[in-house]
């Protein structure tokens, strides 16, 4: 039982961060990104680049008691701002300009466009083999015996995925609630019209959307890959539940996605016990259906 | 000299489709100058043209000095130019404290200052500084836009109805307050569709019909004029 906890709110931090990223990029830009995935995929993956590049060959010493050391905290800090580079490209060469004279449904295909683009070059560079930060076998921990709930036994990796999630969440809500950017984003998010008359370069604001919400989604690609695989495919199958969080926890809304992203989590989790691991995503959406029949706006949504 | 002139403005969303169709006015400093004129006839699209939101596509609009013609929107309030909109002026998602930093902040200035500094001109806000702006009333909605407005104390400060919406109550309310921000030596231009209420306060008073100015006079003696009613009426042989 608490086992399923854990491992549901395990790939929750994941989900959490990429549905924060896809939740700000919606609320800002007025359309679903359906390529808020690849991001995920591309965050991963330019980690694993630096990474080779910082280790030229060399074993990863690792930090005890993790399976990883110093380079992939330094790869992932080079692979920031390469991801937020990816998102500013394609905003620039793809949905600024569509923006302009497109729809929103104009601008949600440009972004399965997009996707494809980007897997599709994934695939180019690196291949679809899976690969991984380190080849170190970690033992799990007991940290509550077998007749407690069933105990739980959790590597030092996935505690720390679960504590460096609660502090970006944090982080970040620190920023929307006291930085001016932060706040020129949820003022921007309600009505960008005003934010102009309030003084705010709505243009700016957008491009800080970008990179905030590219960087998140490439922490998250990052998580995933330390916790699990690193595949092409990564990104594109967080996708839906990622929408599934952004959605259930009311479109727009960061601490929403945060908690969507838990709940997405914590329902796949306990699907694979009660119906098996083949129908994962159906638990996850059978929740989601539920929340939203009876709060159509979702759990934290204000508006519709 | 003028701290707002406009001069042969034509503005439009569409090009070749024109709503204001070369209009022309001054405020002067703690001068308020309230645009009148008939639905459609263009008085919000001027001021939003002044404000930057509306393309002008010919005509020039002066701020003191500068020209500000085509300028971005978000310039204009740190060079001296607030504007409340008619709706949705206040963000609602943020504290009315948040929404009174946010402009602060944006234009440079300390934003705990300038802050304080609205509270003490607005009471009834400072008691109010932790709640969301969303759950004001009308008249507390048009306190804080008025006070984001001028907190960064433009030379100039436009309001698209401001009455729109308000209980007479409010209405008088508000007006008062824009009389004291008169007294401050601020240049105010009214868009009203509160005929009576925006002639009893205004200086002046400018008549707007299909996107020409047809009367520019001093607002008193227009109460009551039936030049005023025929051009509400849409006749144009007294323009």
């Amino acid at each position: 039982m608490l086992q399923l906890v854990a491992d549901g709110l395990i790939v929750g931090s994941v989900i959490s961060l990429g549905a924060v990223g896809l939740t700000l990029t919606y609320s800002l830009l007025r359309f679903a990104n359906f390529g808020h995935g690849e991001l995920l995929t591309w965050g991963a993956y330019l980690t694993l680049a630096f990474l080779g590049l910082l280790l030229a060959g060399a074993e990863m010493a690792p930090i005890e008691p993790f399976s990883f050391g110093w380079p992939l905290l330094v790869a992932l800090l080079l692979a920031l701002p390469a991801t937020a580079a990816i998102a500013l490209a394609v905003d620039w060469a793809l949905f600024r300009r569509l923006a302009r004279h497109g729809s929103a449904i104009t601008l949600v295909i440009a972004s399965f466009g997009a996707a494809l683009a980007l897997r599709n070059l994934v695939q180019f560079i690196w291949g679809t083999l899976p690969e991984y930060y380190t080849r170190e076998i970690q033992i799990a921990i007991r940290v509550l015996p077998r007749d407690v709930l069933g105990g739980l036994r959790i590597t030092p990796d996935q505690l720390l995925v679960l504590g460096l999630t609660a502090a970006v969440v944090v982080a970040l809500h620190l920023f929307l609630t006291y930085s001016t950017l932060g706040r020129a984003m949820r003022a921007t998010a309600m009505n960008p019209s005003l934010a102009r008359l309030a003084g705010a370069d709505v243009a700016k604001v957008a491009r800080a959307t970008w990179v905030i919400g590219a960087a998140l989604a490439c922490i998250a690609g990052v998580f995933a890959g330390l916790t699990g695989q690193i595949r092409p495919m990564l990104g594109f199958d967080l996708l839906l539940p990622l929408f599934a969080a952004a959605i259930l926890g009311g479109i727009g809304n960061v601490w929403g996605a945060v908690i969507g992203g838990l709940i997405v989590g914590l329902a796949e989790s306990f699907t694979v016990p009660l119906l098996g691991a083949e129908y994962r995503a159906a638990g996850s959406f059978a929740v989601l259906i539920a929340i939203l029949l009876l709060r159509p706006t979702g759990l934290f949504g204000a508006r519709a | 000299m003028s701290a707002l002139s406009a001069r042969e403005v034509v503005a439009g969303y569409e090009p070749g489709l024109p709503i204001v169709k070369g209009a022309s006015l001054t405020v002067a400093a703690g001068e308020i100058v309230t645009l009148l004129g008939p639905n459609g006839a263009g008085k919000s699209t001027l001021a939003k043209a002044i404000a930057g939101l509306v393309p002008v596509f010919s005509g020039s609009v002066t701020l003191g000095e500068a020209d500000i013609t085509g300028a971005p929107a978000h310039l204009l309030l740190r060079r001296g130019l607030g504007f409340v909109p008619q709706t949705e002026n206040v963000f609602a998602n943020l504290t009315v404290r948040e929404n009174l930093e946010l402009a602060a902040s944006l234009a440079g200035l300390n934003r705990r200052a300038a802050r304080e500094e609205m509270f003490g001109f607005f009471p009834d806000l400072a008691r109010l500084a932790r709640l969301g702006a969303g759950r004001l009333s009308g008249g507390q909605r048009q306190m804080l836009a008025v006070a984001r407005a001028l907190l960064v104390k433009p030379a100039v400060l436009m309001l698209d109805e401001p009455s729109a919406g308000l209980s007479p109550k409010y209405v008088a309310e508000v007006f008062a307050m824009l009389a004291r921000v008169r007294e401050s030596g601020v240049a105010i231009l009214l868009v009203e569709q509160n005929v009576k209420a925006a002639l009893g306060l205004a200086d002046r008073a400018v008549v707007l019909v299909d996107g020409e100015v047809r009367l520019d006079e001093q607002a008193g003696p227009l109460l009551g004029d039936p030049r005023l009613a025929a051009l509400f009426l849409g006749s144009r042989e007294h323009g």
